[in-house]
């Protein structure tokens, strides 16, 4: 139930209304329609094109989730970003050093012109990398693999361009959450605490047995695996010793164990005392109970629904054990289940920017993306590659205010402005008067989620309010209207549920 | 009725107290101030965020203590580096600009402000001084209850302004919804459609009666009606301020230049939040915080003259927060890690300036770190009763007197 027995102090709960089924995660066997699909396929995936749409309605659930599940390879999209420079060029370090040997001055003019152009070639790879993924998100044949990479981009979250993380040090740290998108988290853990770029964003490639530094193994297991209140600030103190020389080579960019640097000494974590690793660490927190059950609340908060039921969280956690952190089998269980396709989760959620943005690429047909959209993507609060912090995107209610609205507005309006072809979504030939013109227009957009009044107010806009003499749609404002009532509806709150 | 007391320290522990008036050495008794909603000098508070948990011990530098130096060999700053306030504290000599309106009186140091039992992650310990609420999570700011409580008309669009990209959760409240606006160039609905799709679009954005029923759904109604008549009101009622003198090419900058307009537009907007950052500086701190901090310094100067040349400067009082100091002895990475207690700023023509509390002991540690000598919801009391003049009831929970900083 919604906050109706809470506390005036207590949070607001985005929970849906109503009660958690008797038997939430067994297959779903209800209706399955235009609508259900569309579901599906914006939860699974960044949603669907019309025909996408229709073919899922057609094909029914199971076969629909078998698609997404058993996902074809994705060989055929670029594997990686154009690039702008070398690597040397991006680093400039063997030229800094140079130059730093002969002038010893840090102020010197020439290293400071090579500091703005090394920054100016890192900012332009930035650019390249948020491009490459937005572009496998549109074309991908395999939806659910890049919608859970994204996932756990926001689980693991790692900023570009940011904490000396540069060039394609966060193309392959998403490389290895693609990698692991249906594999075992377990095991992607492992390859995160190794990872260059996690190791310099958190900065573990400089914990050291001398002065060790805590801040991947705060965020370990305060953001990554547990939660708040399931360690002590004793652990944190320890695992970060056990970290100690964990770190990549300069030369290769390989991961690297500095023996020298490891504190080798005993350490007691989570009640386990020995000479314990880095690995050893991991291993100990995925034998915790608060481990699935960490991975269970924030899979069901992306996927799902906000707030989910301790019941719900329970179950889910149940699965993720019972598979040993094997994901493609409790996706394959949870996008099959009654509670996604319960009426409580249909557009229980809020699309994020991304999901918004590749959407309605996909619903009016743009073929590609281009660098333009990162400032808008900016402008509705996110840009992938960007989290605001390690902590990811808090998601929900949080990526709502009047800015980021008035930012997806604007969005929607500058689509339907430049080049978008209402062919593409009209489907044949052009409807015949307002009245159908609006319904295949909330069909399409909002699989029919507009109440009566708004159909009218569309119609009625359609209509041109008199300006027109009449309402049959044709003649040369024919096409400026219909781009405007898609607008419209996607400026109604529908709209931005995913 | 027991007798009000800050809590000045809590180590290994023990609870040491003392009256305010030792603390502080004042008479605590202000003249009653007009409460909210006032006239056309209302009182403004703007709240800036230093992001990441600021390095106090390299901000407010405590050159006068040994322990100082021994903790920190590659970052301390030089006894003769320092901008001295006198023989125990002195200024980050980035912070020069500060320093200037520190000597004019403009600018009180809070130190050593924390709380008990402080929480070392960045994400639960900004939630508690965003919160004020360190024993458990209610869901609502500080300012957002301040605002509710304080009989501003909720029809007011503009009774609070978040400059940030994502409303930040002191903002939060239960009557009083409060606008996010990154820049004031991008609020603003770019349809040049007609008046018909104006009108359907008015009508459109507020469609709840949908066919599904959805958590979000009235949330997402509201935000969408209010960012379309703010959008349209807020450029226009701005547009008459012309600001003086040059502000920094920053993002606090520019977030401090729309604030003055804001504050000098007279819009009825009580406190603005800025926020600026990231500070978390676990590795070469050096170069990060002192760009930061002149960034601040020059950012605030800039503001205050710009405020002062409107005849506003007296009515804007600005407070820094951070989540938490950093850990004294840094660490082998010339950076710091997350620590306790950290100094406060109070800036404005309307306050007493000077230091106020006392620094933290660096010899008596808490696991490494320095621990607090005020509670920083004396500061938030502070700034509701003596500069809002407004009871803290139903916005700090629990016994804060405030302190004698503010000018009656």
């Amino acid at each position: 139930m919604t906050d109706v027995n809470q506390s005036p102090s207590s949070p607001p709960s985005f929970r849906p209304a109503g009660r958690l089924p008797a038997e939430p995660l067994a297959a779903y066997t209800g209706a399955w329609d235009v609508r259900r699909a569309a579901h599906l396929l914006r939860r699974a995936g960044f949603g669907g094109s019309p025909a996408e749409v229709a073919r899922a309605a057609a094909a029914g659930m199971d076969r629909s989730v078998d698609a997404l599940v058993q996902f074809p390879a994705t060989d055929s999209l670029p594997s990686g970003p154009e690039l702008v420079a070398d690597a040397d060029a991006l680093s400039m370090l063997p030229a800094l050093r140079a130059r730093l040997t002969d002038a010893g001055d840090p102020g010197n003019a020439a290293l400071l012109t090579m500091r703005r152009e090394r920054n100016r070639l890192r900012r332009e790879q930035d650019r390249a990398n948020v491009t490459w993924w937005l572009g496998r998100m549109l074309a991908t044949p395999a939806p659910l693999q890049e919608k859970v990479t994204l996932y756990l981009h926001g689980h693991f979250a790692t900023a570009d361009n940011q904490k000396n993380v540069y060039g394609l040090d966060i193309v392959e740290q998403n490389q290895l959450l693609r990698r692991y998108a249906l594999g075992n988290w377990r095991e992607l853990t492992h390859a995160i605490a190794r990872d260059r770029a996690m190791l310099k964003w958190l900065d573990n490639a400089r914990n050291v047995k001398a002065h060790p530094n805590e801040n991947f193994a705060r965020e370990l297991m305060e953001l990554f695996t547990l939660g708040i209140g399931n360690y002590t600030e004793t652990d944190v103190r320890e695992s970060a010793r056990a970290f100690t020389g964990y770190t990549f080579a300069p030369r290769t960019g390989q991961f690297y164990f500095n023996a020298a640097r490891h504190d080798d000494g005993p350490k007691t974590f989570l009640g386990h005392t020995g000479d314990l690793d880095g690995d050893d660490v991991i291993d100990v927190i995925f034998a915790q109970p608060a481990a699935p059950k960490y991975f269970a609340r924030r899979l069901l908060e992306f996927f799902v629904y906000s707030d989910p039921e301790p019941e719900l969280v329970d179950a889910l956690a149940a699965l993720i054990r019972k598979n040993d952190f094997n994901m493609a089998p409790v996706f394959s269980t949870l996008l099959r289940s009654n509670v996604l396709f319960s009426d409580r989760a249909y557009r229980a959620l809020v699309k994020s920017p991304i999901e918004f943005v590749i959407g309605s690429y996909k619903l009016f047909g743009v073929p590609d993306v281009t660098p333009d959209v990162i400032p808008v993507l900016g402008r509705m609060g996110q840009i992938p590659f960007h989290p605001p912090s390690v902590k990811g995107w808090d998601g929900g209610a949080q990526w709502l205010n009047t800015q980021t609205v008035l930012a997806r507005e604007n969005f929607a309006s500058s689509l339907m402005t430049a080049g978008m072809q209402s062919k593409s979504f009209l489907g044949g030939g052009p409807p015949a008067n307002a009245r159908d013109a609006s319904l295949l227009l909330t069909g399409t957009i909002l699989q029919g989620d507009a109440s009566a009044a708004s159909l009218q107010n569309l119609e009625a806009y359609l209509d041109g309010h008199g300006t027109s003499a009449n309402g049959t749609l044709s003649g040369e404002n024919y096409e400026e209207r219909i781009r405007g009532a898609a607008y419209l509806a996607m400026a109604m709150p529908a709209y931005q549920l995913g | 009725m027991q007798r009000s007391r800050f809590i000045i320290g809590a180590l290994a522990g023990l609870t040491v107290a003392a009256n305010a008036d030792d603390l502080f050495g004042a008479a605590l008794a202000q003249p009653a101030l007009p409460g909210l909603p006032g006239g056309a000098n209302d009182r403004v508070l703007i709240v800036v965020n230093l992001q990441g948990g600021n390095d106090g011990l390299n901000t407010v530098v405590p050159h006068g203590m040994p322990a100082y130096y021994k903790y920190r060999p590659t970052l301390g700053i030089a006894p003769n580096d320092v901008l001295r306030i006198d023989a125990t504290i002195g200024l980050n000599p980035a912070l020069a600009s500060l320093k200037g309106m520190f000597d004019r009186g403009q600018v009180a140091i809070v130190q050593g402000a924390g709380y008990p039992d402080p929480d070392h992650s960045h994400f639960r310990s900004t939630e508690i001084w965003q919160t004020a609420e360190p024993e458990h999570y209610g869901g609502t700011g500080w300012v957002g209850r301040f605002l509710d409580e304080s009989d501003l008309p909720a029809t007011n669009l503009f009774n609070a302004v978040a400059l940030a990209p994502v409303l930040p959760e002191v903002m939060i409240g239960r009557r009083i919804d409060v606008p996010a606006i990154g820049a004031l160039h991008a609020y603003g609905l770019s349809s040049d459609g007609d008046a018909g799709e104006r009108a359907t679009f008015t009508s459109l954005v507020r469609d709840d009666r949908v066919p599904f029923s959805s958590p979000y759904l009235a949330t997402v109604a509201t935000i969408e009606d209010h960012a379309q008549r703010g959008s349209e009101e807020l450029p226009k009622l701005v547009a008459g301020y012309a600001p003086s003198g040059a502000y920094p090419a920053t993002g606090l900058g520019r977030s401090l230049a729309l604030a003055a307009q804001i504050v000098g537009s007279r819009l009825g907007t009580r406190v603005v939040y800025v926020q600026h950052g990231s500070f978390d500086t676990h590795a070469a701190q050096k170069p990060t915080q002192d760009r930061l901090l002149r960034e601040l310094g020059d950012a605030l100067k800039a503001f205050y003259d710009d405020l002062a040349a409107h005849g506003n400067d007296k009515r804007v009082l600005t407070m820094t927060f951070s989540e938490f100091g950093r850990r004294l002895a840094e660490n082998g990475s010339r950076g710091t890690d997350h620590g306790e207690a950290a100094p406060m700023f109070l800036i404005g023509g309307g306050l007493k300036g000077g230091v106020y509390g006392s620094h933290p002991s660096l010899d008596r540690l808490d696991n490494g770190d320095a621990t607090f000598t005020v509670d920083f919801r004396n500061v938030y009391a502070t700034v509701i009763e003596k500069w809002f003049g407004r009871p803290v009831t139903g916005v700090i929970a629990g016994s804060f007197p405030a302190m004698p900083v503010i000018l009656g």
